[in-house]
């Protein structure tokens, strides 16, 4: 790949983000002209800010897991991040417990104990001297179960109510947070965006491995602490938010390899893009594959990502 | 000040002794080849010396303080460790991998692979620069990697194998640069098989060889040593003669009965 034709490439890849990103207001039922302005302004606009923040979280944080676990299967779902946020989350919405406790909300700060809960304890299984990547993923794999087996176990026992509202949020949805939610995930976005952005040259040296970045002067375990836990939070505000919304995390990284190369400095701002542009994509899908009725975005990104997940792994 | 400073520094490893009472300075200007049988703990040495491995007894110095006080980053700007597995299997291009070697520099990756230009032409990778690390022969790789370790810009170079994969015409290219360096004053610890290659770095009077045994250091001496030879068997537990064409010594291990004596 010449740099003009890759150059080029990164530019079309970023103006269809953008097609995407502004395009994505006006899809939808036509509704009637009087209501118009409100659905645009007061529904769709916010709707699409969310997604793009959200698959902008998503993308970022799953690029850099990638990276400092050095496995392109590894992240946040797969190392057990999701499964914990969705834990908590569920708790919060199935147990009787107050929405809002001491002017924080309840199912946010839940999701975030569950991700950083799961997230200590990989992290812990990871910083025990020579643990291998196979290992994390596995550790990971295991709390992703048990969470999995608990938070079933919570739905079985919870009442009707508790139960539709579970089910419901654990499929994924974008629609109804309104600015609300863009005030709340604009500044996580930010947070996560500048310190995994900051760390950029620290993870192009990791890629070549733990004890070469070391003797190149990469303090390992700090870029892995910093990542894991700015991912963590990250997460765990989307999971709370949104639902546990599934591969935005896992394909967009492989699709900004494709498209624009892999690179650590061209990996991460590219997965913030593309993540944004390919969730607010799958919304806007989600509003109209089925005729009068939406559909949740997790269904869509699951649907989307998983064939696409086995073609690329095929063509490797 | 010496560059680096071991005193009855000792290794563990999973419960046994790998290294004991190992002590040894490098000073800028010196050139130490650390020769012995596989496993005795050269590369974890190497790793010692880098800051890599903690000592489990005694102490390791780079300049003034013990590599435990000094964060990666400063350790970074004083030793550079060229490992014996060449793991770039990834799809960094040459240029990206050769400037992470750069990290404690704080540059952007452009301008690291701009100062990475002197360090291309010296390792002769100039040609690879856009290649995909993945697509390298291993020689190829070897060369890169020599190149990463001239980027990092230390007074102090630590080689594992550095000829590893190399025809002998890259192999000499290696060692003539590592002579050169040598020449120019850093500090530079090789730890290798082929004694031989060392006979191109020249001035064997001040080649020091460290002849590592298993538990630690068994004897240090200059390559124009004349019982060279003899301590190296009882090293590798092989007969290991000299060889001479002209001014030229090579030590080369004896194969059958009807090895040839050292000519005295």
């Amino acid at each position: 790949m010449s740099k003009l034709s890759s150059r080029r490439r990164a530019l079309t890849g970023v103006a269809l983000c953008l097609v995407v990103l502004l395009g994505a207001p006006f899809v939808g039922d036509t509704v009637r002209p009087e209501a118009a302005e409100f659905v645009l302004w007061e529904l769709r606009v916010p709707r699409v800010m969310v997604g793009a923040l959200v698959g902008g979280i998503l993308g970022i944080v799953g690029a850099a897991f990638q990276t400092i676990f050095n496995n392109p299967l590894a992240t946040p779902s797969t190392v057990g991040t999701v499964a914990g946020a969705t834990l908590g989350a569920l708790m919060a919405l199935v147990l009787p417990v107050p929405a809002v406790l001491a002017g924080l909300p309840v199912v946010t700060v839940a999701a975030f104990a569950g991700a950083v809960g799961t997230s200590l304890v990989v992290g812990a299984v990871a910083s025990r001297g020579q643990t291998r990547v196979e290992d994390i993923l596995l550790v990971g794999i295991a709390l992703t179960l048990g969470a999995s087996a608990i938070s079933t176990g919570l739905q079985y026992t919870a009442d009707m109510l508790a139960l539709f509202s579970a089910a419901q949020w654990s499929l994924g949805h974008l629609a109804q947070l309104g600015y609300d939610g863009v005030w709340v995930l604009g500044p996580v976005a930010v947070l996560c965006a500048a310190v995994l952005l900051s760390q950029v040259r620290g993870l192009e040296a990791l890629v070549a491995g733990d004890e070469l970045a070391e003797s190149r002067g990469v303090h390992v375990r700090q870029l892995r602490a910093a990542v894991v836990i700015v991912g963590a939070l990250g997460v765990a505000v989307c999971v709370a938010w949104c639902g546990p919304i599934a591969f935005v995390g896992l394909i967009v990284p492989h699709i900004v390899r494709r498209v624009f190369g892999s690179a650590q400095r061209v990996l991460l701002p590219g997965s913030l893009v593309t993540g944004a542009a390919f969730l607010v994509f799958c919304d806007a899908l989600a509003r109209v594959v089925a005729s009068g009725r939406e559909l949740p975005v997790g269904v869509v990104t699951a649907a989307l990502g998983a064939p696409a997940l086995v073609v690329l792994i095929r063509r490797r | 000040m010496s560059l680096l400073d071991l005193r009855d520094v000792g290794v563990r490893r999973g419960g046994r002794e790998l290294l004991s009472g190992v002590s040894l300075e490098v000073n800028p200007g010196d050139l130490l080849a650390i020769l012995g049988p596989n496993g005795v703990g050269k590369s974890t040495l190497l790793r010692l010396m880098a800051g890599l491995v903690p000592p489990s007894a005694g102490h390791v110095r780079l300049g003034t303080e013990p590599t435990g006080a000094l964060s990666p980053r400063e350790r970074a700007a004083r030793v550079a460790w060229l490992p014996q597995e060449r793991s770039s299997d990834s799809a960094q291009t040459v240029e990206e991998f050769v400037a992470t070697a750069r990290f404690r520099f704080g540059e952007s990756t452009s301008v690291a692979i701009e100062h990475c230009a002197r360090a291309f032409g010296q390792a002769d990778v100039t040609g690879l620069r856009a290649r995909r690390c993945g697509t390298l022969s291993g020689g190829e790789r070897q060369r890169v990697a020599v190149a990463a370790l001239l980027a990092q810009e230390t007074d102090l170079l630590l080689l594992d194998e550095p000829a590893n994969h190399l025809d002998p015409s890259y192999q000499r290219t290696i060692y003539e640069l590592i002579a050169k360096l040598w020449r120019a004053g850093h500090g530079v610890v090789c730890v290798t098989h082929d004694v031989n290659l060392l006979a191109h770095l020249g001035d064997a009077d001040r080649l020091r060889v460290i002849g590592l045994g298993a538990g630690g250091v068994r004897f240090q001496t200059t390559f124009s040593d004349e019982s060279l030879p003899e301590k190296l068997s009882a090293l590798f537990d092989t007969r290991i003669i000299a060889l001479r064409d002209g001014r030229a010594r090579y030590l080369v291990p004896a194969i059958g009965e009807s090895a040839p004596r050292e000519p005295s």
